[in-house]
């Protein structure tokens, strides 16, 4: 049993994913729900849940916002970003923020469950809108890191994203690539990383940057 | 793609709204360097001893820089900002006597009080006024005390007339009437530039959402009207999918290239026609874009008879397309989860797309390759080298 909680500032949304969610009652508890960033920080806090499912855009600092203050006392919630958005660097924002995938709302719910059920595993959750943005930040304009093997992505690492950004399901990824499912699973894991960590080398160097000014 | 806030341009001086004694030059400044502005403050007096070098720094500044419009609050000026306003200004009087422009003690005494006077009534605060409504009134005490001071500096003033008779007397007084006239009609002055300020602001407001409701209505109210009146789920889907698109194309606008249309928006476009046509959804990816010519419009085309394909024969619920443009070529994967087909017993009218798509393809300088089995789905792999070089072949 997975203990999930929602945070869309759309009531009409939030009503509709927590409807299907019942269908699925064996596997998850939708243990709270919230509709701004104040609440779902405290909401959060105070229910501690396996697994967020939250929205990009809202009002008071989005799901960035919610994020980044909830890791700081919890740093074992694990995030799922779900959104309409489709503004690149949003999305990737949260992503680097610790998110651990991004779905589009247009996700069926079977598809949303097993998402779920991925993130609270420990793998990511790449949807091909996602590796396709992934793709776009590491070929342009991505901050470089400090350190050159997280410049980039291995050669099999692309392969396993365009795969997933022309729809494939990982299963398939796996047959077409000649490889266990698990494989893929640690490659998209590792561009996670890839894409977290370089965050970090870059906060820093910003931080000291602004030391100097 | 930035996706942390952006570092600052180093000198990013701006003037303080709030925390300031003249202008906020020394408190913008303090809070760039992150000293207390006290220390900045200071500075700039000490550096005025040196041949005037912080009063030519200080006007330096402000000329320079902008004051911070977002941390303006509503008290712009603060009980320091009047302090050091008249500190200026005993420092000028001490400047003429030095220099020697002094026409007497009683003269320059009347002028102060009355300065004085006036400048509590008003509250130092015309130039506030005018650039923030919000700031405060002056307070009834204050009215009072600058009314007295302004009284009898006018006494000093009709009893030195009386006494001087002299010329310069009747411009004194020409002034105090004016000062005086400033000050019955400046507020309303004010408020009524604000007024109409406010309105235009209002006016541009009302006109951006007019022009909001109209394309929603002609769009998004056209289409929930139509949803409603329709019963079959799968035309309901397309509905909401051709208005999503047509919204989203309508807030986040991809814009033209220089050269015209993008090579990333035409393929979205022909998406959304074969989506439209045959109800059915089409995920479109895409990764880089360039401009669109001869060569990526046949790479579009060639997409879009793939599109075509999936959607007529495939069975599938979805169609996945993912487009890439890198390293001096364009890639475009057609792909669906469909029933897929037995490469060498297509029928013949299928053979005929395939060659239109491989035909197109070629004569680009590009290629075609299609992979399919039966059960497994279908995958159309478009590519052509951009610039006009020579394309490889996979």
């Amino acid at each position: 049993m997975i203990r999930v909680f929602l945070v869309d500032d759309h009531a009409l949304f939030l009503s509709g994913v927590k409807a299907e969610f019942e269908d699925m009652a064996d596997r998850f508890e939708i243990v709270g729900t919230a509709s701004d960033v104040d609440d779902a920080i405290e909401n959060i806090r105070e229910t501690n849940p396996d697994v967020v499912l939250i929205d990009v855009h809202m009002p008071g600092g989005g799901g960035l916002a919610v994020i980044n203050s909830v890791t700081e006392t919890h740093p074992d919630v694990t995030f799922l970003a779900l959104s309409v958005s489709d503004a690149a660097e949003d999305v990737i924002a949260m992503i680097r923020a610790g998110a651990r995938g991004y779905v589009t709302k247009s996700i069926g719910s079977e598809e949303l469950a097993e998402a779920i059920e991925r993130v609270h595993g420990g793998d990511a959750v790449f949807s091909p809108r996602l590796a396709g943005f992934v793709l776009d930040a590491f070929a342009h304009g991505l901050p470089q890191p400090a350190d050159p093997e997280l410049d980039q992505l291995t050669p099999r690492e692309k392969e396993v994203l365009r795969l997933i950004a022309r729809g494939y399901p990982y299963k398939q990824v796996a047959r077409r690539l000649s490889i266990s499912i698990k494989t893929v699973e640690t490659h998209v894991s590792s561009v996670l990383r890839k894409l977290q960590l370089s965050n970090r080398y870059e906060l820093t160097r910003w931080a000291s940057d602004r030391r100097i000014v | 793609m930035n996706t942390v806030a952006a570092p600052r341009r180093e000198l990013d001086l701006f003037r303080h709204a709030t925390d300031r004694v003249i202008a906020g030059v020394a408190g913008g400044l303090a809070n760039r360097l992150g000293v207390p502005s006290g220390y900045v403050r200071a500075a700039f007096v000490v550096l005025s001893f040196l041949w005037g070098l912080g009063v030519v720094a200080y006007v330096a500044l402000w000329m320079a820089t902008f004051e911070r419009v977002e941390e303006r609050s509503g008290q712009l000026l603060d009980n320091r900002r009047q302090v050091g306003l008249g500190m200026m200004f005993v420092g000028i009087l001490f400047l003429f006597r030095t220099v020697g422009w002094w026409p007497g003690d009683l003269p320059m005494l009347i002028v102060t009080t009355l300065a004085f006077g006036l400048a509590v009534l008003s509250d130092f605060d015309w130039l506030g006024r005018l650039l923030d409504p919000q700031a405060a009134r002056p307070s009834k005490l204050r009215i009072g005390f600058g009314a007295v001071l302004l009284l009898a500096g006018l006494v000093a003033l009709g009893g030195a007339l009386s006494q001087l008779r002299t010329l310069g007397g009747v411009t004194l007084a020409v002034l105090i009437t004016i000062a005086g006239v400033v000050m019955v009609f400046g507020p309303w002055l004010v408020s009524l530039g604000r007024a109409l300020s406010s309105e235009r602001r209002e006016r541009i407001r009302q006109e951006e959402r007019a022009e909001m409701a109209a394309h929603l209505h002609d769009s998004v109210l056209q289409t929930l009207a139509l949803m409603q009146r329709t019963d079959d789920p799968k035309r309901i889907v397309t509905l909401a999918r051709q208005q999503e698109r047509e919204l989203r194309a309508w807030l986040y606008g991809a814009q033209p290239g220089p050269n015209g249309e993008k090579f990333a928006a035409a393929l979205e476009e022909a998406a959304g026609r074969v989506e439209t046509d045959f109800a059915i959804p089409i995920e479109v990816v895409t990764v880089g874009d360039t401009e669109l010519d001869d060569v990526t419009r046949a790479v579009v085309a060639a997409a879009g008879e793939a599109m075509v394909n999936a959607a007529k024969h495939s069975g599938a619920s979805e169609v996945s397309v993912y487009a890439e443009v890198e390293d001096g070529r364009v890639d475009v994967w057609v792909a669906d989860q469909g029933r897929g087909f037995d490469l060498d017993t297509v029928p013949p009218d299928r053979r005929g797309l395939q060659d239109s798509i491989r035909g197109r393809m070629a004569r680009a300088g590009g290629g075609a390759e299609i992979d399919a089995r039966p059960g497994e789905g279908t995958e159309v792999h478009v590519w052509a080298p951009l610039d006009g070089e020579e394309g490889e072949s996979r």
